[in-house]
């Protein structure tokens, strides 16, 4: 009798003590994430629904918020230089992503082969990943500049001088010119992500190929990009994702022009709400409509990369 | 989304920590020794074609100013006056400490609060958790020139616009749901056998966290110092478009204004982009390691 009233009454102990445990995990747990949810709220989640908000009004900025509904949006497509900017950021997006997938697959394959001073050209070639947009950018304008930059000069000194131009002032040289910076800022760091991907692949599967009498070539094309496919999927929606967001480099290096024909979403969206360079009124509202077709688009990128990261894993396995 | 998706669109979370994993070699080396040569060409092709913008970078800057537009490739004397001249006249010397308190600060402020959450989702049970998990990361993918307008507008209303103080808090917030992912995917990887005999010696959450812990997820804290030091030192479109009185200008704001001013004197500018990526480039030097891994992760903001 008395043993069983002892142990009863140590479980209800037990358990009382185990509930308050619980109690002050959660207030723990509670405490721990306030200051992270309270930052979130008010510099992510706040301005993000604000600017859903804003981009169904019209607002100088100052005085009354009246609503329009779509009316921005409607206004955009009517809008030839908002067009061009969509154009121009989705032909951006589209060449800086093919290319910055491809190069930088095809250098890492090679480097993996194994090199004397392998090490050095990684440092190397990841260094322009380590210096800023507007460092980069200013560095390259000079570069590109018609009369004394190194581009030019270098021309002229192999005697191909008739190509010299100046390559940011021409609108059909801008554009490419600022995605040979994009390609040469982010070279290296793709390359490492694929190297990277490399070493995790079974080696196994080369003996496999091998002993099947694979040849380098179809080594590659049969084992190391199928297995690769996983990390291509997240460069390809990296290049995606910034190819979209583009906006220092661009706003360095020619802040949309020469008359427009280098202006994405970015720098057009910039000009409406802070009227740096149209001196217009800034159009907070309509700025925001422009800032919720860049998010639609990253928006996109994102489902895009998941989809075909679960299939690239699916056929994989 | 559910949880698998979200660590699933971030895959380069788990390829950056291998990167400077040893070197494993899969297949023969080319045989012919010609296909050898070829490819060591392209190899050196590639890298002098990247490090020549920098070595051309150093040798403007050490030229004498008359020279810059008229003598050969290699500079006929060196000056370091084009240096003097950006750090006292320019006056970078003032915009360098900006930079470097306001960096110092944010990567305190972010470290100190992604740890705390990343530890709690990791490890902690409270109802909502995973809910707050997932609504904290469904706003990493969103681009800042999405958000810089209403970002504007809110600091116009709280009075911190032109406000350095208001930008380091920005910077904050914009921050934590990124590094707190990171963290919580470290302290994940911990023990939870650790937290219960810590428990059973007594010690509180707060004291568990601290003692136990957070000194094993240093290798996790170092990529979140590392990468966040790299974010918040070259940070152009928020410092540009928050601040506005020049003297207030951190240095990449500050080297855009002058690119607009100094246009012509290639041997200031050059020195003045020079002194801006020195600090980068040192620590990366030093500390590639985390550097790499803390820039792949960073990638994929």
């Amino acid at each position: 009798m008395g043993t069983i009233a002892v142990a009863t009454v140590s479980t209800r102990r037990r358990r009382s003590s185990s509930r308050t445990d619980a109690a002050i995990e959660r207030r723990w747990g509670y405490a721990f994430i306030l200051p992270t949810v309270a930052f979130f709220i008010a510099f992510v989640a706040y301005p993000f629904i604000r600017a859903a908000y804003l981009s169904l009004s019209r607002w100088a900025g100052y005085g009354t918020v009246e609503f329009v509904g779509f009316h921005n949006f409607v206004a955009l497509t009517q809008d030839p230089i908002f067009w061009q900017a969509l154009r121009t950021t989705i032909l951006y997006t589209a060449i800086t992503t093919v290319v910055q997938t491809a190069l930088p697959l095809l250098l890492a394959v090679l480097l993996n082969a194994g090199w004397r001073g392998g090490v050095l050209f990684r440092t190397v070639v990841f260094l322009p990943a380590v210096v800023s947009f507007v460092v980069s950018g200013i560095l390259w304008q000079m570069i590109y500049e018609p009369n004394f930059g190194l581009l030019n000069r270098a021309l002229r000194a192999v005697g191909l001088g008739g190509l010299a131009q100046g390559w940011l002032a021409n609108g059909t040289t801008a554009l490419p010119a600022i995605m040979f910076v994009s390609l040469w800022m982010s070279l290296g760091l793709f390359m490492l992500i694929y190297f990277a991907g490399m070493q995790g692949i079974n080696p196994n599967l080369y003996e496999a190929a091998r002993l099947d009498g694979a040849n380098s070539w179809q080594q590659l094309r049969y084992v190391t990009v199928p297995m690769l496919r996983p990390i291509t999927a997240v460069v390809v929606t990296l290049n995606m994702i910034s190819g979209l967001k583009v906006f220092d480099i661009v706003y360095t290096m020619t802040g949309g022009g020469p008359n427009h024909a280098t202006e994405v979403l970015g720098t057009y969206l910039y000009s409406i709400a802070f009227g740096s360079r149209t001196a217009s009124i800034p159009a907070i509202g309509y700025g925001t409509a422009v800032s919720m077709v860049v998010f639609v688009l990253a928006m996109g990128a994102v489902l895009f990369q998941n989809w075909w990261t679960r299939k690239a894993r699916d056929e994989r396995d | 989304m559910s949880a698998t998706d979200v660590s699933a669109s971030h895959p380069a979370a788990g390829t950056a920590a291998q990167i400077s994993a040893t070197h494993r070699q899969h297949w023969s080396r080319p045989t012919s020794a010609f296909a050898r040569a070829g490819g060591y060409l392209v190899l050196l092709f590639v890298g002098l074609g990247t490090v020549f913008p920098f070595v051309w970078m150093l040798l403007t800057s050490v030229r004498e100013s008359n020279t810059v537009f008229s003598g050969g490739f290699l500079p006929s004397s060196v000056s370091f006056a084009a240096y003097r001249s950006a750090w006292v006249q320019v006056d970078m010397a003032h915009h360098f400490f900006v930079s470097v308190w306001m960096t110092v600060v944010t990567v305190i402020g972010v470290v100190s609060l992604s740890t705390l959450s990343g530890y709690a989702f990791a490890k902690l049970r409270f109802p909502g958790k995973q809910a707050i998990y997932l609504l904290l990361l469904s706003t990493l993918m969103v681009p800042p020139t999405a958000t810089i307008i209403p970002l504007f507008i809110e600091l116009r209303d709280l009075h911190l616009i032109n406000n350095q103080g208001g930008l380091v808090l920005v910077y904050i917030g914009t921050a934590l749901p990124f590094s707190m992912f990171l963290m919580r995917a470290f302290f994940e990887s911990l023990p939870s056998e650790l937290i219960e005999a810590g428990k059973l010696d007594g010690a509180t959450q707060w004291s568990i966290f601290r003692r136990i812990m957070l000194p094993l997820a240093a290798p996790g804290v170092a990529t979140v110092v590392i990468f966040q030091f790299l974010q918040t030192w070259n940070e152009f479109l928020m410092a540009n478009t928050l601040l506005q009185s020049p003297n207030l200008l951190p240095l990449q704001p500050m080297l855009f204004a002058l690119n607009g001013q100094y246009s012509t004197n290639w041997p200031v500018l050059t020195a003045a982009l020079t002194i801006t990526s020195v600090p980068v480039i040192i620590v990366y030097v030093r500390m590639q390691r985390q550097f790499v891994a803390g820039l792949t992760l960073g990638a994929i903001k």
